[in-house]
């Protein structure tokens, strides 16, 4: 009875694939620490990215956890009259309303040059906290509530929590923050709340439940009046959240009260939308979904590269073991089963090369985590993380991911294999002596793939819900081109090679490695592929993020034309919900000293069901100090005219393209008032953030949301006036105000954006070093297949410097090769990714620039690295005995 | 005389079958030949690459037990014929018949499992797996054979022993001599029990003395097996161990003769 397919599988790796990995333990070992690098930077944006999101969703879970429904005005803030209302429309239904007002606070600054997002961020919740304990029927275990007897000495009892409340300034922490900053009960916690310096007290450290998420420790909660009168707030919510009583008939009751809810908000014009704890969690994953998928995507930079050495090293194994095969063949192996065994093998190296990833990625994750979230923060929530937990579910993925892509890597290879014929025709026919990479040398296919990737590049993006969008067929046309350029590759290295073999050159070592190029073989050919790839998808990314600078530059520049900008010392970021109160800003602007002030109010909003900003300025002096750069100009002044732009709006580009309007257009924006229509008048490039800007007057702001809570102020100073003097002065009147010239802001504005692009910077990084690993590793195997070749030319009198000499020269000359080319494909990924990917998913258009600096430094970075690498290979080749390997 | 195969257990048919082999041999095989059965038969077959015909008809039958030597010069065919009787590769007409299986009804997975299970190969350039012992390569058949691993380690054993490699059981084939590297690979060949073995040029890659001790070896191990052999090779001192002999030309049979 013949051995099952299980165990010939079995024979195979044991007896022959893994003695051959055990024979060459350092190529081994380089092969799968390219893959798990590749892996590693996967799973490190995987972790980072999980980490950011987490901790919104953490947050979320900890507040709703036991919350049914949330109530939200579709724009601003909420009434408190609704809680009234809401009782008196679902009368005795056994449901109770939470108010809750939020807002952010980050502790005062100790420098005055500190740069601009250095600063923890909290989240301050207001909770009506003496209702709340009445509602839970929680033990408090001799901690008191929310932990107040901790420390105190006192029994904690609800008499006594009601006296703690009396202080307007009693703030409940968590345990991780009391244990990171050592904190205890009355503690002072000084914080910068809107634009007022308050120094809080620790009433209580909230205790941990096991049953329930951890608290954070940028988590904070204050009784809902205290918060509402720091944050200006008063009689206004930020949301109700609804909880229903326990009982059996908990899920019919619910499904009345939203009915009866979704009614109640249609008759009253969409006062207010109901949304669920998972809505909510859905939302903040949705809205960074396409910038964590970008990530993503480039975080597979690295794993690509890998590929294309896996792929490398399994059919270098099958050209070295080929004759082996042969021999396996005539003894009975099946063809399917050498097959099966090379994917097996491919299999092998992804798992243990993801499995060295996932550890390398974990460590990668904890620094990634911090780039991640700074830019999440910058450009969508307040998330604060600064580490990143392992998780199950993405090692899963990661291995699956590295496991799949190292078979597919191997498919290729396993096919050549299953074909090699038994011993006696392999001989007879040559088919012993196997060349390897035989379709790298079809230029025909490389062609086709670069018309297909032309075709692809002209799709529209994939839309995604809640407004993102993904430019999947962009991303599938640069892959084309990668690939289809890295084809045509190995023709430029049989060029160059055949250029230096036309001229008489007296170098032994480059008439040498001349020689081996002029025909190059498949793996010099897959070589050059994986650089193409590597320094296309560098540059190319160079370019973009040159482009992105230069015209960040202009738009930094032409923006910032006022003297002095001032937001809440709290406000640390983009997604900051700090204010200035209206009788500060009455006051700064009535300054002797200013002669012009823009007073910016931002909300949040909701267009169907899609999150964006409105945005309120004199838009005047938007025109005069912003200098916008328009896509659609206004074709006419009234917008710029308060007493004629009531029903006029400017909206930034990436509004445009999110929600498919261009000037002309009207369209409805809901409000605390009721809907209001608007017509665009203009569309101006923005690039602040990519939820996108609807731009109104303000004092229709302030009518439409009925407060004046400013998010920002610009001043333009009168003549002779001292910037520099009324910061100083605005700053010592003000504490809890952030003052800054423009000089400063230009600067922290670039700082900012190229913080945001380190984590790219990183992966580029990452690429191009696994790019040059994989040289080394094919000139290590070519060298070694060529040890007979080097011990004849060392006999016939050249020096071991000259053989590795004349290894320099190949690998410089191959290095050449996949500079010219991924530099070539670098220009069309460079378009690709300027006028489409960023583009179709931030719906920015950036102005073409060429870092010319950059990339040379790169073309030398990588000939230099390549050149080094293999004389140090030449040099150890030359030591090869003649017939043993390693 | 040590008969290999009766030492090592086996089905009752086959051992049965063998033993009777075994013991005509030692009567007289050549004598008695024609009463055993027929393992291998070529009617007709054609071969030609790139339109340049190899084998041009040929037709030949092989007993168990028979020793049939392949001659002829270069580019006769012999290699080609060989191949094609082994199932590695397909004539162009004609039919083979392998025991009472006919060779062009099978396809790839079932030529494979043919000459897995039921042929033994020598090379010329011995191919044994540079990754394996000597046993390891012996025993690599009867792995692929689905063997247990007790049998296995006790026919390995004996079968080293008998080509006179016991000490070297465990060396690597770099660490072998060519006349070593060939006796391991004979042992590989018979392994597992094959009803025919092919043998393309085995001494061809070794000297004289080496070359002798190979064909002894080859010739003692059929005698008391039973296994028919077809022996490829230009050598007239090879072509004596064998019972029978055929001349190949110019893709055709030229002549043939029994042998003393």
């Amino acid at each position: 009875m013949a051995a099952s397919n299980k165990a010939v599988l079995g024979i195979l790796w044991s007896r022959f694939a893994w003695r051959h990995w055990r024979i060459s333990p350092i190529s081994s070992v380089l092969l799968l620490l390219i893959l798990a690098i590749g892996v590693a930077a996967f799973v490190s944006i995987r972790l980072a990215n999980r980490a950011a999101v987490a901790s919104f969703q953490n947050f979320s879970d900890l507040i709703t956890s036991g919350s049914d429904g949330i109530i939200m005005a579709p724009a601003g803030a909420l009434s408190e009259l609704v809680l009234t209302e809401l009782r008196q429309l679902l009368g005795p239904e056994p449901v109770n309303l939470v108010a809750v007002v939020e807002t952010s606070a980050v502790p005062p600054r100790r420098d005055e040059d500190e740069t601009i997002g250095s600063r923890p961020v909290f989240q301050l919740l207001g909770l009506d906290l003496p209702a709340l304990v009445n509602l839970s029927g929680q033990q408090t275990n001799g901690r008191g509530w929310l932990g107040t007897a901790t420390s105190r000495g006192t029994d904690g009892s609800r008499k006594e929590f009601t006296e703690v409340l009396r202080n307007p300034l009693a703030v409940f922490i968590s345990e991780a923050l009391a244990r990171r900053d050592q904190l205890q009960i009355d503690s002072p916690l000084p914080l910068v709340i809107n634009e007022h310096a308050v120094e809080l007290r620790v009433a209580g450290i909230i205790p941990t439940d096991p049953s329930q998420p951890a608290v954070p420790p940028h988590l904070l909660i204050m009784d809902l009046p205290a918060l509402q009168r720091l944050t200006d707030k008063t009689g206004q919510l930020d949301r109700i959240e609804l909880l229903l009583e326990a009982g059996p008939r908990r899920a019919q009751q619910w499904a009345l009260i939203r009915k009866k809810l979704e009614a109640a908000s249609s008759s009253r014009s969409g006062r207010w939308l109901l949304s669920t704890p998972a809505d909510r969690r859905a939302a903040a994953s949705t809205m960074t979904q396409a910038f964590r998928l970008n990530l993503d995507i480039l975080s597979l930079l690295a794993l690509l590269v890998g590929l294309y050495l896996v792929f490398q090293g399994l059919e270098g194994a099958v050209v070295r073991r080929r004759s082996e095969i042969a021999v396996l063949r005539s003894l009975g192996v099946t063809s399917r089963q050498v097959q099966g065994a090379w994917l097996v093998e491919a299999a092998a190296i992804g798992l243990a090369g993801g499995l060295i990833g996932l550890v390398l990625g974990w460590l990668g994750a904890q620094f990634a985590v911090r780039m991640v979230a700074r830019t999440v923060n910058t450009l969508y929530y307040a998330s604060s993380v600064d580490s990143a937990a392992f998780s199950f579910g993405e090692a899963i993925v990661a291995l699956i991911v590295a496991i799949t892509a190292a078979t597919v890597a191997g498919w290729r290879p396993a096919r050549v294999a299953a074909n090699t014929p038994p011993a006696q025709i392999a001989l007879r026919t040559g088919a012993a002596t196997y060349p390897g990479g035989q379709w790298l040398r079809r230029p025909g296919l490389g062609l086709t793939l670069i018309v297909l990737g032309g075709l692809l590049a002209s799709l529209p993006p994939l839309r995604l819900a809640g407004g993102g969008r993904l430019p999947l067929a962009a991303y599938a046309a640069g892959l084309c081109w990668i690939f289809g350029a890295g084809i045509f590759a190995g023709n430029v290295l049989a060029w160059l090679g055949r250029l230096f073999a036309r001229f008489r050159i007296d170098s032994v070592g480059l008439r040498l490695a001349g020689s081996h190029l002029r025909a190059p073989s498949g793996r010099h050919r897959l070589a050059v592929a994986a650089l193409v790839c590597a320094v296309g998808m560098t540059a190319g990314m160079a370019i973009l993020v040159g482009s992105f600078e230069t015209t960040m530059r202009g738009w930094i520049s032409r923006t910032f034309q006022a003297d002095l900008y001032i937001s809440s010392d709290g406000a640390q970021s983009a997604s900051s919900t700090s204010r200035i109160s209206p009788a500060t800003w009455k006051n700064v602007v009535t300054n002797p000293a200013v002669e012009r002030a823009n007073v910016i109010q931002v909300t949040e909003i909701n267009l169907g069901g899609v999150t964006t900003l409105l945005m309120g300025s004199q838009l005047a002096f938007f025109r005069d100090y912003a200098r916008p750069a328009w896509l659609s100009p206004p074709l006419h002044e009234d917008v710029f005219d308060p007493e004629r732009n009531a029903g006029l709006a400017l909206v930034s580009e990436a509004f445009s393209e999110r929600f498919r309007v261009h000037r002309g257009d009207r369209m409805q924006v809901p409000t605390p008032i009721g809907p209001r229509s608007l017509t665009i008048a203009g569309v101006f490039a923005d690039y602040g953030n990519e939820r996108g800007s609807l731009l109104i007057e303000r004092q229709l702001f302030s009518d439409w949301l009925g407060n004046e809570l400013a998010s920002s102020l610009i001043l333009a100073l009168k003549p002779g006036a001292n910037a520099e003097r009324l910061r100083a002065e605005l700053r010592a009147a003000y504490p809890g105000l952030g003052v800054f010239t423009s000089s400063y802001l230009r600067d922290e504005a670039l700082r900012i954006f190229r913080q945001t692009f380190t984590v790219t910077y990183a992966l580029e990084l990452i690429g191009i070093i696994v790019a040059v690993a994989g040289l080394v590793f094919t000139m290590a195997s070519l060298l070694w297949e060529r040890r007979g070749d080097l011990a004849t030319l060392r006999s016939l009198g050249l020096r071991r410097k000259e053989l590795a000499g004349a290894a320099a020269w190949e690998g410089a000359l191959t290095a050449a090769a996949g500079l010219l080319t991924g530099l070539a494909v670098s220009l069309a990924l460079g378009w690709l990714l300027i006028y489409r990917i960023n583009k179709q998913t931030f719906g920015w258009t950036l102005q073409t620039d060429w870092p010319v600096r950059q990339l040379s430094v790169l073309a030398l970075l990588v000939l230099a690295s390549a050149t080094m690498a293999a004389w140090f290979v030449g040099g150890w080749a030359t030591r090869l005995p003649a017939d043993r390997e390693e | 005389m040590f008969d290999l195969y009766q030492w090592v257990t086996q089905g009752p048919g086959m051992a049965k079958q063998r033993s009777k082999i075994s013991s005509m041999n030692q009567e007289n095989a050549a004598t008695n030949l024609s009463a055993t059965p027929l393992v291998l038969a070529a009617s007709d077959v054609t071969k030609a690459y790139a339109n340049r015909p190899v084998l041009r008809g040929v037709s030949l039958e092989l007993r168990a037990g028979e020793r049939l030597a392949l001659t002829g010069p270069s580019g006769s065919g012999k290699s080609t014929l060989l191949n094609c009787l082994g199932g590695v590769d397909r004539p162009d007409s004609g039919s083979i018949r392998f025991k009472d299986i006919s060779l062009e009804s099978l396809d790839a997975d079932g030529l494979t499992e043919v000459r897995r299970r039921d042929i033994g190969t020598i090379f010329q350039f011995f191919h044994l797996l540079p990754t394996l012992t000597a046993s390891e390569n012996v025993e690599l058949p009867l792995q692929l054979n689905g063997i247990a691993s007790t049998i296995r380690a006790e026919r390995v054993r004996a079968l080293l022993d008998r080509v006179g490699l016991a000490d070297r059981a465990g060396a690597f084939p770099d660490q072998l001599s060519g006349g070593e590297m060939q006796r391991v690979a004979i042992a590989r060949a018979l392994a597992h029990k094959p009803s025919v073995l092919l043998a393309d040029e085995p001494t061809g890659n070794l000297d004289t003395r080496n070359g002798a001790i190979i064909l002894e070896l080859l010739r003692e191990l059929s005698d008391e097996t039973g296994i028919a052999l077809i022996l490829v090779t230009h050598s007239g001192a090879a072509a004596q161990i064998c019972h029978r002999e055929i001349h190949l030309l110019d893709g055709k049979i030229g002549g043939e003769r029994a042998r003393d």
